[in-house]
């Protein structure tokens, strides 16, 4: 991926003293190379597998830093990636550059990392964003980036910053990178399919990990919550905002923006009664209760498994949300309704115009890593965080509307909503427990 | 549905075969019982809330029509129609066996059926049988089993000439039947998509009284037991689901998926249903639409549908057309409840009797279909339902109030079985 265009920026970085504050942005820490250094917050399965994706995507990237809430993770993915002979030789992280604990992003964006990926607990991703922007990285973010309406304003500010810095984020909702898709969305935006007039996105699935405390572990409880994250709504946005915002996303997408309308329904009809999890979760009660399990419903997490929405754009099209976990028929997919024909949104068009994709299919994951790189290296560094915090926003606004049985607007979850989850200060000890939603809870 | 005029000669086969005499001929045909007069002589089988209102709407609607019998599993819900109707105590059956008691009075020609639906199958092939015109709650049934005996039935009415209309009443709703017709000539293009809801509050419950049997408490209860009601997808959202049907001429969704649960209204006295449910209907040529219906007190209500064409948009709620042909109803509006008994009753007169069973049927099996797919959260093709599932709630002939009959668990996925289901259903058909 080394280009002239590539050294003559880094050439101009080399004099960063003369450099414009736009310069500095894009390659403040690549003094004189082509290399992109990389610093990874988060090394649990997906930070792992993202920073392969970016290994993948260009030959200049060094991996240089790793940073986890626990140290076991940080030392364990080293480990995996010293034994790897494709990604060993630009895989150079120091012991002093192995950083843990709850403010391990701060340390993090101190070092001398050109680009952070984060694929931390989503909670913490307004904060953990904010401080690399004001550091002067450039961002690689898994999605979604927050589970309240207040961390969606925090990534929303932090992308503005980053805008003003020259400063690249790109999230992990590679559809918008994958070429099969993007290809399909310019047919849609061009008319290919007349008047956007309604539309389905799904993501129902069979169900996902319950992490019980590791043997001889010292963590808190808090720290097995965070291990156990997917689980708290506080820390993951519940399944529709960890998941299916993929989905909600290319419905986005399709309409340039977010619906101004929400009705949902939804509930936890299985993941209660589900046995394996009732039984961890009984062990995880009696681990942080002196072997007692009396209370051991709070320890089997607070997240719904299926919510059922309507959006209605701004142009007054109505979609579907289906999302969920349990036994069942799984589905995962988008599809659009125009008053000329329909799209699968990710290769085919039917009607007036009907087309399909042609292409390959590319890895999406590595693709979007190559963007963000491209973008970097060329100065002008992809932004795409209002949008993710828009979709981001949307999946938590339909998770409001659905706990509290209320419909609401988008103008409202701006404007009026203080739903903020997840305290400022944040260490090991006792747990954050809620209790599980009603369907008609109290709106914030 | 296709409704068509009786010919003289069916009417006089189908009077035959009712009245066993061929003195009647022509408009009498339906009126088998009649007595030589036309006067409309009703039966009302399930006198509660909706049976007393249906009976009161019936003889609202049209001159000449007497309620003459009433049949209720508890006499003391028969009472205010005994009073309000001078019902003599010969012509009031009380028990489990009351309807069967009332349908044997030949000189009934019409009955209403306004028990709780579970027993619906059964009143109304029963009624069929004794030669009666039926008016009928929704919804009509509560399991395929229920369904095909009302199809059944259904058919059995229209061979011998007798007329069924059903409780939905926006199919008697003028500015129902004034959008429906514009949407059937094309007002709104093809259409692409469509929504319905049914999101409310809360609605009466029975709790359970000391001494009380268990049957007598649940039929007294019956809103909250899926043997009885159907679940309220069945019982109330009926309604809506049936509006969409009919936007699309009645042909039937190919693939239901829904998700429900009961989130909000746990507690015993509800017990088994679901406190909300969202169901994807999706029709011929992958069309998909939303149906939506929560039950929990304090939430959003929305009780409406919307058809979405190529070249505009039916809103039900305020009854208007949006698009290349704009149209909103200006007509009068007259009481649909009152509405539906007088084109039952002139149907009958006219000797054109309507014959709605086929249609409620149907519009009652989508609800069905949704509430079981929630229940198993598999994905349910309508052929499927028809053809191998085997779900049977209908209550066996010698059901007693005071029998032991406990409430099944409601319905956790992954837990809860389907009869008849087997995975190698699941493959077939599915949408992604």
């Amino acid at each position: 991926m080394s280009s002239p265009v590539n050294n003559a920026i880094s050439g101009t970085s080399a004099g960063v003293a003369g450099a414009t504050a736009a310069v500095l942005g894009q390659m403040a820490h690549a003094q004189g190379s082509d290399r992109i250094k990389v610093g990874m917050l988060g090394c649990g399965g997906r930070g792992n597998g993202a920073m392969q994706n970016c290994l993948d995507a260009d030959p200049g990237v060094e991996i240089i830093a790793l940073a986890d809430l626990f140290e076991s993770q940080t030392k364990s993915t080293r480990d995996r990636f010293l034994k790897n002979e494709k990604y060993k030789d630009r895989f150079k992280v120091n012991d002093d550059h192995m950083f843990s604990g709850f403010d391990c992003h701060e340390k993090l964006a101190k070092c001398e990392a050109d680009l952070l990926l984060m694929a931390t607990t989503p909670a913490f991703r307004g904060r953990q964003l904010m401080a690399a922007v004001k550091a002067g990285k450039h961002v690689f973010t898994e999605k979604p980036v927050a589970t309240d309406v207040a961390g969606c304003k925090e990534v929303m500010e932090a992308a503005r910053l980053a805008k003003e810095k020259n400063l690249a984020i790109v999230a992990g909702t590679q559809r918008r990178h994958q070429t099969s898709y993007v290809e399909t969305m310019k047919r849609i935006h061009d008319g290919a399919i007349g008047e956007l007039v309604g539309g389905q996105c799904y993501w129902y699935g069979e169900g996902i990990w319950f992490h019980g405390v590791p043997e001889n572990s010292p963590m808190s409880e808090l720290e097995w919550q965070v291990h156990n994250w997917y689980h708290f709504t506080w820390l993951s946005g519940d399944q529709i905002c960890e998941q299916h915002i993929h989905n909600i996303d290319v419905m986005n997408w399709c309409f340039n923006g977010p619906p101004a309308k929400f009705t949902a329904v939804g509930g936890r009809a299985w993941r209660s009664f589900n046995q394996d999890q009732i039984k961890t979760a009984k062990e995880v009660c009696r681990k942080f209760n002196g072997g007692s399990d009396a209370n051991w419903e709070k320890y089997n997490g607070d997240i719904w498994d299926h919510i059922y929405a309507e959006f209605e754009y701004p142009n007054g099209a109505r979609c579907l949300s289906f999302s969920g976990h349990s036994p069942g028929t799984g589905r995962q997919s988008e599809k659009i309704v125009g008053t000329k024909g329909t799209s699968n949104c990710s290769s085919t068009i039917t009607g007036e115009n009907a087309w399909s994709f042609p292409g390959r299919g590319i890895d999406p994951m590595v693709q979007e890593h190559t963007d963000l790189i491209e973008s970097i290296r060329s100065g002008k560094p992809l932004n795409e965080g209002q949008r993710v915090a828009e979709s981001t926003l949307t999946a938590i606004g339909t998770r409001i509307s659905a706990y509290t049985g209320r419909a609401i607007s988008w103008k409202w979850l701006m404007g009026g909503s203080k739903l903020e989850l997840v305290p400022r200060d944040i260490k090991p000890g006792p747990g954050i427990f809620h209790p599980i939603a009603t369907g008609r809870d109290e709106l914030v | 549905m296709v409704k068509r005029a009786w010919t003289r000669r069916e009417l006089l086969r189908s009077s035959a075969v009712a009245a066993g005499s061929l003195m009647i001929s022509g408009a009498a045909g339906p009126l088998a019982f009649a007595a030589g007069s036309d006067t409309i002589r009703v039966g009302v089988i399930g006198c509660g809330g909706r049976g007393s209102g249906a009976a009161e709407n019936c003889a609202e609607s049209s001159p000449g029509v007497k309620i003459v019998a009433l049949a209720d599993t508890f006499e003391d819900r028969l009472q205010g129609l005994k009073k309000n109707f001078n019902v003599p105590g010969d012509r009031c059956f009380v028990g489990m066996g009351a309807y069967k008691q009332l349908l044997t009075i030949p000189d009934i020609n019409l009955v209403i059926l306004a028990t709780p639906p579970g027993f619906r199958p059964i009143h109304l092939a029963e009624a069929i049988k004794q030669g009666k015109n039926v008016f009928m709650e929704k919804p009509v049934c509560v399991c395929p089993a229920g369904y095909k005996m009302v199809v059944e039935a259904s058919e059995q009415a229209q061979q011998k000439g007798l007329a069924i209309v059903a409780g939905t009443q926006r199919r008697h709703q003028a500015v129902y039947v004034e959008a429906m017709k514009r949407i059937h000539d094309g007002a709104i293009g093809e259409i692409v998509s469509a929504q319905c809801y049914w999101n409310m509050g809360e609605l009466w419950v029975n709790q359970r009284k000391p001494g009380q049997g268990e049957v007598e408490w649940q039929i007294r209860n019956w809103l909250y037991f899926t043997w009885l009601s159907g679940d309220h997808i069945c019982e109330q959202h009926v309604h809506n689901l049936d509006v969409v049907n009919w936007a699309f001429k009645d042909v039937q969704p190919e693939t239901v998926h829904g998700l429900g649960g009961r989130q909000w209204r746990t507690g015993p006295e509800y017990g088994n249903i679901f406190d909300h449910f969202g169901v994807e209907y999706i029709y011929p040529n992958d069309v998909r639409t939303i149906s939506m219906c929560r039950q929990i007190k304090g939430t959003t209500d929305n009780v409406s549908e919307r058809i979405v064409g190529t070249k505009g948009v039916w809103r039900s709620d305020p009854g208007v057309i949006d698009g290349e042909k704009p149209w909103r109803y200006e007509g009068l509006n007259p009481d649909p409840y009152v509405q539906e008994h007088a084109d039952l009753i002139k149907s009958i007169r006219d000797g054109k009797p309507l014959n709605e069973g086929r249609r409620v049927a149907d519009s009652t099996l989508c609800a069905i279909m949704g509430r079981e797919s929630a229940y198993s959260r598999q994905q349910l093709r309508r052929a499927w339902m028809l053809s191998r599932c085997t779900l049977n709630l209908l209550p066996s002939d010698d059901l007693k109030l005071s029998d032991a009959k406990p409430v099944p668990a409601f319905a956790v996925p992954g837990q809860y079985q389907l009869p008849g289901w087997t995975p190698e259903a699941r493959g077939r058909g599915k949408r992604g």
